[in-house]
């Protein structure tokens, strides 16, 4: 598994662009290369229906290839988390299909990690434990999964705070434990519902940078729920947005935006505004009149 | 424990001591006078320096009180225990087949509105006046608390920590062992408590009814025979004890629940 980060990141270093390294994979279809199934996420005309008539999903198309990291916009209550959800396999598929790495989701397949805004640290496991936590659900070797996890918190910048009980954790510090705890698997796959979207301004930017850095590391695929556009530009690779409900896909929105980044940095890039500015109408265009398209 | 005793020793604290040293003295003081002139009858009252006498000879001396808080001691250990494992057990059976609670729920109900002390008749019928009956009393009080809150805080579990553990790949064995039922520990641990106050009231109870040895055994026989100044001595005897016994749960449970 590891080997395979390793090729996927000189790609990225010699091309300085995900894009193009991305390209040639997407328009393959039938003749995927292996490393376009490795994490690759194919979702087929979906719709979900909760009781009551509410249409949360209409007719979801998308694509996401292997390593890609894809942001998904959207207004409060248009089916985002409902949609993630479906690829977690915590709720049923009802209409259309979805399969993750060639196969239907189901909870707990050792191939995806999710995350929550919530950080859901177990209070009585200190941050190393609770770091853990994955690997020993999964029966990792205890070494190995200690090891992982600490070289994850180190990553995360809370070398030192190992043996903390989250009680003694600051809200970013938490989030930063769930996030090394989230890293900590080698799953392909992170499905990551507005993972920073409880934290306070200064301290999203900085969790941003972190992922920023361990997605660009660890190459994987990510599908990343937010409703803070800055955070979806400055990490994706693609925005998909999303009409107010019934959640339907209104538009995909490619940013090419250079790799590396950096949250901080791009504050002062024109490019990173005029992509904003982008996704800033489409979105208001889903606010509206999500229903006429 | 000591930062919290030098704050308190400081400023306030210390008057309020000294007002409480000050206060006891005189009631003491007050007590004996009362006694010695017999202002109020001694039967009624005894006289604190008896009461300290009987409590000396009874410790130190012929130790009697500490030879019946044994036999107390032992029921209420062991009705504590046996209303532990079979209050958590049928928690856990209740929590993770709620079917089986259905189907015990008109027997619990029954039993726990029933004033227990009315089975202590059935008790000593069945298991005599030895150890048997003190225990079935407490256990049948300590039972159904530790029951409660073990159901209360197995069910009180974050779904969201269940769903993080399903995704990250536990099993259901799995996550009720590592999740459920720890997130359960600290409110069956207050349930622990309250259940041991409860065990030693039962086993009290039982002794006072009938039973050979025993505090609350011993206490009928000293008010059975007008000895005030025993009876006062052995309810001092038993706060002590009470209040040993309760700093102890709490210094478990502080060790235990560290990271609260
Ligand atoms: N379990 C459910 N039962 C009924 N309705 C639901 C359920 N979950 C979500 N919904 C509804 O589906 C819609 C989409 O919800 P959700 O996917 O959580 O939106 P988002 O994450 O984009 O804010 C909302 O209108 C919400 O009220
Ligand atoms: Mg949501």
């Amino acid at each position: 598994m590891p080997h395979e980060y390793e090729v996927r990141n000189e790609e990225s270093v010699l091309s300085e662009n995900m894009e193009t390294v991305a390209a040639p994979l997407s328009g393959g279809g039938g003749t995927a290369k292996p490393e376009d199934a490795h994490g690759a996420i194919d979702i087929k005309a979906v719709t979900h229906e909760f009781p009551g008539n509410v249409l949360a999903v209409s007719d979801a198309n998308l694509r996401v290839r292997g390593g890609e990291f894809v942001s998904i916009v959207g207004p409060s209550g248009c089916g985002k988390t409902t949609l993630l959800n479906l690829l977690a396999g915590l709720i049923d598929v009802q209409t259309g299909s979805i399969s993750l790495a060639g196969s239907p989701p189901k909870a707990g397949r050792h191939d995806v990690a999710y995350m929550l805004a919530r950080d859901c640290l177990f209070p009585w496991r200190t941050a190393l434990s609770n770091a853990t936590l994955g690997g020993e659900f999964r029966g990792v070797p205890k070494k190995e999964r200690v090891q992982r996890a600490r070289d994850m918190l180190r990553k995360v910048g809370l070398s030192g705070f190992e043996n903390n009980y989250p009680k003694a954790l600051s809200h970013g510090m938490r989030q930063r434990v769930a996030l090394a705890r989230t890293f900590s698997l080698s799953s392909s796959i992170l499905l990551m519902d507005e993972p920073f979207g409880a934290l306070d301004a200064q301290t999203k930017l900085q969790l941003e940078d972190v992922l920023l850095d361990l997605w660009t590391e660890e190459r994987r695929t990510v599908v990343f729920i937010t409703h803070d556009l800055n955070e979806a530009v400055t990490l994706s690779d693609r925005v998909i947005v999303m009409s107010a409900r019934p959640g339907r896909i209104i538009k995909d929105i490619p940013i090419p935006l250079e790799r590396p980044r950096s949250a901080r940095a791009l504050q002062k890039d024109p490019l990173y505004h005029e992509i904003y500015a982008e996704v800033w109408t489409w979105l208001e265009q889903g606010l509206n009149g999500g229903d006429d398209g | 424990m000591d930062e919290n005793n030098q704050r308190w020793m400081k400023g306030d604290g210390l008057y309020v001591l000294i007002a409480q040293v000050v206060a006891l003295a005189l009631f003491l003081f007050l007590w004996e006078w009362a006694s010695r002139e017999r202002i109020i009858d001694p039967i009624f009252i005894g006289q604190p320096t008896k009461i300290f006498a009987y409590l000396y000879n009874g410790t130190l001396v012929d130790p009697i009180l500490f030879r019946e808080a044994f036999w107390t001691l032992a029921a209420t250990g062991a009705a504590f225990f046996l209303g532990i494992v079979a209050g958590i057990l049928f928690g856990l059976l209740f929590v993770v087949w709620p079917v089986s609670e259905k189907f015990f729920d008109p027997l619990f109900s029954g039993l726990n509105a029933l004033p227990r002390i009315a089975l202590a008749p059935l008790f000593l019928l069945w298991f005599g006046l030895g150890l048997g009956s003190k225990i079935a009393l407490g256990f049948s009080l300590t039972f159904f608390i530790i029951l409660n809150n073990t159901i209360a805080g197995a069910r009180s579990v974050d779904t969201d920590w269940i769903v993080l553990s399903r995704m990250l790949g536990a099993n259901k064995a799995t996550t009720f062992f590592k999740v459920t039922l720890i997130s359960a520990v600290p409110t069956i641990f207050s349930g622990l408590r309250l259940g041991l106050i409860y065990a030693l009231l039962g086993v009290i109870a039982s002794e006072i009814i009938a039973a050979q040895r025993g505090l609350g055994q011993l206490l009928t026989y000293l008010a059975g025979t007008f000895d005030t100044n025993g009876v006062f001595a052995v309810l001092f005897f038993l706060a002590i004890m009470s209040v040993i016994l309760m700093k102890f749960m709490s210094w478990i449970e502080a060790r235990l629940l560290r990271w609260r």
